[in-house]
């Protein structure tokens, strides 16, 4: 059975800095990174190799260069790799993108049984977290979002039962095979890839799927399939160190400024 | 006039303004029909100037105005020329295609609020949204609704009313007892198949999220995430504002083409409305077939976590850290930020210096050998800002540091200093924020 | 005296034969390590055996008063070997060979020097059993049933020889007897006996004498003293450079990484632990030993020896082996964590007697661990990350290296233009007290006209604390990125802040063919003192200055003297040494990659190293290192006394004392 696995390679985005003159992004010499969510859906993935004998497959859709990154998902232990790269996927929105992803889990399906399909919470760079559900939707899987530990998986019964974060409670949820999960960060501790495995990921093949390959009608996919358009980028207003006030002898003036700021900026909320 | 015409409007070719690129994702190349845009590694176009025929699809689509039209000087004589007289005609272009969809989309009315709840009890960022509402609402013209979805929820409709909305879809049913994704958004479908609102809006909780990934690729329309501010430009479209790439830039997203228009907000963002019980809505029920047999997810367990014990702190997932640090001084001034952190929901965080005192249990230690943390308010008090405590909460997004140094490292990277006791400032921000909160 | 030749023959011949046998068990297991050459520099080999194995100078040096005891005991063995010879041919053929049968002036001076040494290692003999039975070392097993019954046999063997002489003395047989005093004096014992009793004294004595040397000798193989037969070709073979390096590796797919069976060792690592001695010197000296955590290096390289001697026959027959070497509890010979505690501070092979080099095959473990297993604590799993990801240990964006710089005109290096290169390093661009110390040499550096400049935001780290890690695969990438960006810029002569980037430099890189000329900041301001190029006007009065040594710049590169004349130019009085000091400092507990995890057994070593300079009352303590800063400051904070005693680089003394 298989667990197919998601992952996306992002740039960096912590390292990103913007240029206070001009406004806008400095992105020399930021790397290409697997989407720190994506390492710990791998981990989770692998996990589940390690425990129920599981292949797991990573995909990714990206630029060509995206290689690197399942190069770097085989190291870590995933089994195949798969690059969906292609023009006419680039461009794509969340709800493009699911449409690329959930036809090669079909396609994989058709193959192989599929037990669980992975994501990670969110991305770094997009940050929209709506890639899992619309993969799962497409599909017609459940879909377990915000999932921070897989209790367990019954092979028997075809059933996988996790624990869900949401804000102030947790959720321990059952459900059938196949399902979809996102993970967040807290749910593992990814592991370190061995020597080994790393020079057997340097020159192992990754599967080009391209839209020869998967032959999609061009106006669900990419920007052409794209239902929201970005009109405009701009910087946020930043807020740079500064110290206020004088808390050594107004401590309660400057804690009110504290508190006024903190409130102005919406950062909290005293509702 | 004939001779006029005969002036051939110069199309120019795409150029990319230096350093402006942000790496999208390859818009501009997939946007290109002539394939005259390649991405290099660092995910920026090359454009081959030989394939370009000037068709401005990429300049439209640069999310961050990354390209423009490049025109020789000729060229540029040429189009001023154009422009001169266009202007002495009064002609404007307008798209065709542009129109058609504007008649499309037109069937579409009214904004709808999606009102979330757990078990009944409704989340705080349903009625901010109706409050946010009612401001598009009175820019479009049309009625702000509700939609209530769950098991015994009657009173929701009600205070959805108070809370400014005109009407109320409400589906009232066992089966919605606990979210289940499934459930709920196919209810939804239901009704938005059935009402067809143009905009609807859900809070960016992990529950709406959830659940507006879903909707939106159900009825294939534009979802945009985690929105800070809304606004309706001339054509009645959404603005939605929202920040990516890890809060560095902020993005307007526009879904021009398919209906309704999705977004998720933010809580905490938009004002809360005005709330008033004598409003006057209606309320209209509906029913969908979905039965219990159906939902294949099944909720068997919800902990919360005030039930679940303060043993087990979550440094890790906490959104609010108070952390102490040396300048503690002492074990029992613990207490002091414990109720700072709870003023503000947060938990309490310490350094290693504090743990090897013995003040703080080793599983609050920030830092290089401690937890690596990220939560939206980092509080240190009385903490110097070592290199090894910084890697492990440098990326939070809001740093607040009280010390008695202002040479302290720590300040190097707060957000907010202040240069105090921390026995003077805690005790004053924890009255200070009581005040506050007694005020709205 | 008529020894039964036809009975010696047998019993001498089956006890060589077993003796021969027990060896080459022994040694043919030492073959199964992988190559190793030492048979380089033969001249100089010799030389060293000839100084540190015959002349002893490890035993005695270091101060250790018992070490003395032990030179003694060694050369009356060496001498006695020759009297035991005669004595084993003399019993083959008892009329052909004796020493007897040399010329008096020969005979009488030899027989005089076995008597007396003969006493001599009696002595010392129980001056060791006493001292194990009174004041036993901590640590070393100094009760082992291995020791006494070696020093029993050895008594046993003395008096037997003095009983012998004694009866042969009464039989007026020994033509020597004035030149043996203390025979002699045994022969009063059986002055009385009659001439049959005496005959059969004799006998027996010469029997038990024999008995004796042959059991000694085929007890040897199998126990600690094995090391007689060893260690004086383990001082032959020993590493004729500092060891101060670590052995590349090899990268391609179908290698294993690291040591985690026995016979992935060079067979010199498992010679060497056929050599130890189990004189417990290094765990004496060990930091981590010391201050309660589960290493103890002595222990390590036993623990080799065990793991060898079982599964040695296993893999010579190609079968599994029965023991792992590397486990906790009971599931391997050596617990991860002993390797984990490692500072690789190299205080115990500065003062191994037989020259064991404790810290590679430290390291080669930590590499099994790491490359193969991916097991180490799991602090080092972000650090990994980071230094993979972003080249630094926090993860910092890399373009905040030149930070510390922004206030500065500081040049870019470039060959032709500028001289130096300055290698500020990890902690020097990142940590803000270690930034001070980058302003004093910048400072330092403009004020001397040195001509210097920086790679900015290109510096990469250096990697050291990967390698002495274990994780030599993404060391082996970064040294090569290193290399060729000092190969690219032409880079010849470099100037670092950090004691670890100038071995690493200095050391490692040369694997990777580059020469560089490293200077440490410390040997270079000592320079520029010295040669006037820095005009000191006195500084403000640091008090009482103590000096704490780098490991990485005393023990690992020699560097003692430049720190010292440099702080004594500025303050015109000798900086106060430590109790340990030099050769035999403390570690800091930073070394080794240790300053990336967490140190949660035992107390801590910063902790025990700032007490250790608190006893000699400073007001400042000088370090040369930016580790050693971090950990005098965060321990000086938890002794409370960071307000009495403040710790600066040797930098910030020299910076703040130069002529405004
Ligand atoms: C500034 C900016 C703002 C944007 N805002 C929106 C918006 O509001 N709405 C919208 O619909 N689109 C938006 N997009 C487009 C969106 O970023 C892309 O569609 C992207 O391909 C997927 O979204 P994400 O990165 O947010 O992924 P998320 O939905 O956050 O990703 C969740 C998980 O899905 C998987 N995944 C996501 N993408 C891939 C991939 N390419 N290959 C393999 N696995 C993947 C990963 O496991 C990931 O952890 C925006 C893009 C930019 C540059
Ligand atoms: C291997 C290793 C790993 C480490 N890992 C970590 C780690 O994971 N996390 C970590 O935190 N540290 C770690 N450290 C320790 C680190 O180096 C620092 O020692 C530690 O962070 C200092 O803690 P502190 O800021 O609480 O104490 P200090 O540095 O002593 O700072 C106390 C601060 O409190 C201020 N202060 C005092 N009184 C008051 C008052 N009344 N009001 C306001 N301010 C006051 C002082 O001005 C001072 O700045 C590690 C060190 C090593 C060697
Ligand atoms: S190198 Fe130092 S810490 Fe490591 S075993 Fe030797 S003495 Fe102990
Ligand atoms: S390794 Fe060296 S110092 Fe340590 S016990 Fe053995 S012989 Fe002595």
């Amino acid at each position: 059975m298989l667990v197919v696995t998601f992952v996306k390679q992002v740039p960096d985005t912590t390292q990103v800095k913007v240029d206070p003159v001009t406004g806008t992004l400095v992105r020399e010499g930021v790397p290409f990174i697997m989407n720190p969510f994506d390492v710990h859906a791998l981990e989770e993935s692998l996990r589940l190799k390690d425990k129920y004998g599981f292949r797991v497959i990573v995909l990714s859709m990206g630029p060509p260069n995206t290689e690197v990154t399942l190069r770097k998902a085989l190291a870590l232990g995933a089994d195949e790799a798969i690059l969906l790269s292609d023009r006419v996927f680039g461009g794509a929105d969340t709800l493009a993108t699911s449409a690329v992803l959930a036809e090669a889990t079909k396609k994989l399906a058709q193959k192989e049984e599929i037990a669980i399909v992975m994501c990670g919470k969110q991305t770094i760079d997009g940050d929209t977290a709506q890639v899992g559900p619309g993969i799962a939707t497409r599909l017609g899987y459940p879909q377990l979002t915000l999932v921070d530990l897989i209790v367990n998986v019954d092979l028997q019964a075809k059933k996988v039962k996790v624990r869900r974060r949401l804000e102030g409670r947790y959720e321990i949820v059952e459900s059938p095979l196949p399902s979809l999960i996102s993970i967040l960060r807290r749910a593992n501790r990814p592991r370190y890839p061995v020597v080994p495995r790393r020079l057997m990921a340097q020159d192992a093949p990754v599967e080009l799927w391209n839209n020869k390959v998967m032959g999609l009608k061009e106006d669900t996919i990419g920007l052409k399939g794209s239902a929201t358009q970005v009109r405009k980028i701009f910087s946020p207003e930043r807020t740079k160190g500064e110290i206020l006030g004088d808390g050594a002898n107004k401590p309660e003036e400057t804690a009110k400024l504290l508190i006024d700021k903190l409130l102005a900026k919406n950062i909290i909320c005293l509702k | 006039m004939e001779e006029e015409k005969k002036i051939k409007r110069p199309r120019g070719v795409a150029r990319l303004i230096v350093g402006k690129c942000i790496a999208c994702g390859a818009r501009c190349e997939a946007s290109c029909n002539k394939d005259a845009i390649e991405m290099n590694a660092k995910g920026e176009p090359v454009i081959n100037t030989a394939k370009c025929i000037g068709c401005r699809k990429c300049v439209k689509v640069c999310p961050a105005e990354a390209i423009e039209m490049y025109f020789t000087p000729e060229e540029q004589k040429i189009l001023a020329e154009i422009a001169a007289r266009e202007k002495k005609a009064g002609v404007k272009e307008v798209s065709t295609e542009e129109a058609a969809t504007l008649a499309e989309i037109k069937e579409y009315k009214g904004v709808w609020v999606f009102v979330e709840h757990n078990e009944g009890v409704p989340a705080v960022v349903s009625w901010e949204l109706l409050g946010a509402g009612a401001e598009l609402t009175k820019k479009l013209g049309v009625e702000l609704c509700s939609v209530v979805i769950g098991d015994k929820v009657e009173n929701l409709c009600q205070e959805s009313i108070a809370c400014g909305a005109s009407k109320v879809y409400v589906i009232d049913s066992p089966v919605f007892h606990y979210y289940r994704t499934e459930a709920y958004y196919k209810a939804i479908c239901y009704l938005v198949d059935k009402y067809k609102p143009e905009i609807m809006l859900i809070g960016a909780t992990g529950l709406g999220r959830d659940l507006a990934g879903a909707v939106a690729t159900k009825l294939s329309t534009g979802l945009t995430a985690d929105c800070t501010g809304l606004a309706i430009d001339d054509k009645g479209f959404l603005l939605q504002t929202r920040p990516a790439f890890g809060g560095n830039i902020m993005a307007t997203i526009l879904t021009e083409r398919t209906r309704p228009q999705m977004a998720t907000v933010r809580p905490h963002v938009m004002p809360m409305p005005t709330y008033d019980k004598s409003r006057k809505g209606e309320i209209i029920r509906e029913a969908v077939p979905i039965k219990e047999e159906e939902i294949a997810a099944k909720v068997l367990e919800v902990v919360e976590d005030a039930k679940s014990g303060a043993e087990c702190v979550d440094l890790e997932g906490a959104e609010v850290i108070v952390s102490g640090g040396r300048g503690m001084k002492a074990k029992e001034n613990f207490a002091l930020l414990q109720q700072l952190a709870d003023e503000l929901g947060g938990v309490v965080g310490c350094s290693r210096a504090v743990v090897e005192a013995k003040w703080m249990p080793v599983d609050r230690q920030v830092g290089q050998t401690g937890k690596t943390v990220r939560p939206k308010i980092y509080i240190a008090c009385g903490i110097s800002g070592a290199i090894q405590h910084l890697v492990g909460m440098q990326s939070s997004d809001v740093i607040i540091a009280i010390n008695q140094d202002k040479q302290a490292p720590i300040f190097e990277v707060a957000t907010y200093g202040i240069v105090g006791d921390v026995f003077q400032v805690v005790p004053a921000l924890i009255k200070g924020i009581k005040e506050s909160r007694g005020k709205t | 005296m008529s020894v039964n030749v036809a009975v010696f023959i047998p019993v001498l011949v089956i006890a060589a034969a077993l003796f021969i046998w027990s060896c080459f068990r022994r040694f043919r297991l030492v073959l199964l390590g992988k190559p190793a050459n030492r048979f380089r520099n033969i001249g100089k080999r010799v030389k060293s055996m000839i100084y540190f194995a015959f002349g002893q100078r490890c035993t005695v040096n270091h101060g250790y008063k018992f070490g003395l005891n032990h030179l003694v005991l060694f050369w009356c063995f060496m001498i006695l070997l020759i009297a035991n010879t005669e004595f084993l041919l003399h019993g083959l053929s008892p009329n052909v060979i004796s020493f007897s049968r040399l010329t008096h002036g020969v005979y009488y001076p030899l027989a005089y020097i076995f008597d007396v040494l003969s006493v001599l290692a009696l002595a010392s003999v129980i001056i060791a059993i006493i001292r194990r039975l009174v004041f036993p070392p901590y640590y070393i097993q100094a009760r082992s049933r291995d020791a006494f019954t070696i020093l029993g046999l050895i008594a046993v063997l003395m008096l037997a020889f003095f009983s012998l002489h004694g009866t042969e003395i009464a039989q007026g047989k020994e033509i020597a007897a004035k030149y043996m005093p203390i025979s002699n004096a045994f022969s009063h014992i059986f002055s009385g006996a009659s001439a049959g009793t005496l005959g059969a004294y004799a006998n027996a004595f010469w029997w038990l004498h024999a008995v004796v040397l042959l059991s000694f000798l085929n007890y040897l193989p199998y126990s600690k003293h094995m090391h007689i037969l060893t260690s004086i070709p383990n001082v032959f073979f020993r590493s004729t450079t500092k060891v101060n390096t670590q052995l590349p590796e090899e990268f391609k797919k179908g290698n294993t990484f690291g040591v985690g069976q026995v016979n992935q060792f060079s067979w010199k690592d498992l010679f060497d632990s056929y050599s130890c001695t189990e004189c417990g010197r290094c765990s004496n000296m060990c930091p981590a030993t010391y201050t309660g955590k589960l290493l103890n290096p002595r222990l390590v390289i036993h623990d080799i020896k065990v793991n060898l001697l079982k599964n040695g026959p296993l893999i010579a027959q190609s079968k599994a082996t029965n023991m792992p070497l590397i486990g906790g509890g009971q599931e391997g010979s050596i617990a991860d964590e002993v390797l984990w505690a490692c500072t690789t501070c190299g205080a115990c092979m500065e003062v191994c007697p037989v020259f064991i080099e404790h810290v590679p095959k430290i390291v080669d473990m930590r590499r099994n661990l790491v490359e193969m297993k991916a097991k180490f604590p799991t602090e080092l799993l972000p650090f990994f990350e980071n230094i993979e990801q972003r080249s630094n240990p926090w993860g910092i964006v890399p373009s905040d290296r030149i930070k510390w710089a922004a206030d500065l005109n500081v040049k870019p290096f470039e060959a032709g233009k500028t001289e130096y290169l300055f290698y500020v390093g990890c902690f020097g661009a990142f940590d803000a007290r270690s930034r001070k110390v980058t302003l004093s040499i910048a400072q330092i550096l403009n004020t001397a006209g040195i001509s210097w400049g920086i790679l900015g935001k290109d510096e990469l780290c250096c990697g050291d604390s990967l390698r002495r890690l274990g994780n030599e695969f993404v060391f082996d990438r970064m040294a090569r990125d290193n290399v060729k960006i000092f190969k690219d810029r032409g880079v010849k002569k470099v100037i670092t802040e950090c004691p670890h980037c100038y071995n690493t430099l200095k050391n490692d890189y040369h694997q990777y063919g580059i020469e560089l000329d490293v200077i440490h900041h410390t040997e270079l301001l000592n320079n520029l003192i010295k040669s006037g190029k820095l005009s000191l006007n006195g500084s403000k009065d640091l008090g009482n200055v103590v000096f704490h040594d780098s490991c990485y710049l005393g023990r690992y590169n020699n560097i003692y003297e430049a720190p010292r004349q440099a702080v004594t130019s500025v303050t015109h009085r000798v900086p106060t040494e430590m109790e340990r000091n030099l050769e035999k400092s403390f570690c800091c507990g930073a070394g080794g990659g240790r300053m990336w995890m967490e140190e949660s057994t035992g107390k801590r070593i910063d902790v025990e190293r700032v007490e250790q300079a608190l006893a000699k009352n400073p007001s400042t303590i000088c370090v040369c290192c930016p580790y050693c800063l971090t950990m005098f400051e965060d321990g000086l904070k938890d002794k409370k006394a960071d307000e009495k005693v403040q710790v600066l680089d040797l930098a910030e003394i020299v910076a703040g004392a130069l002529k405004k």
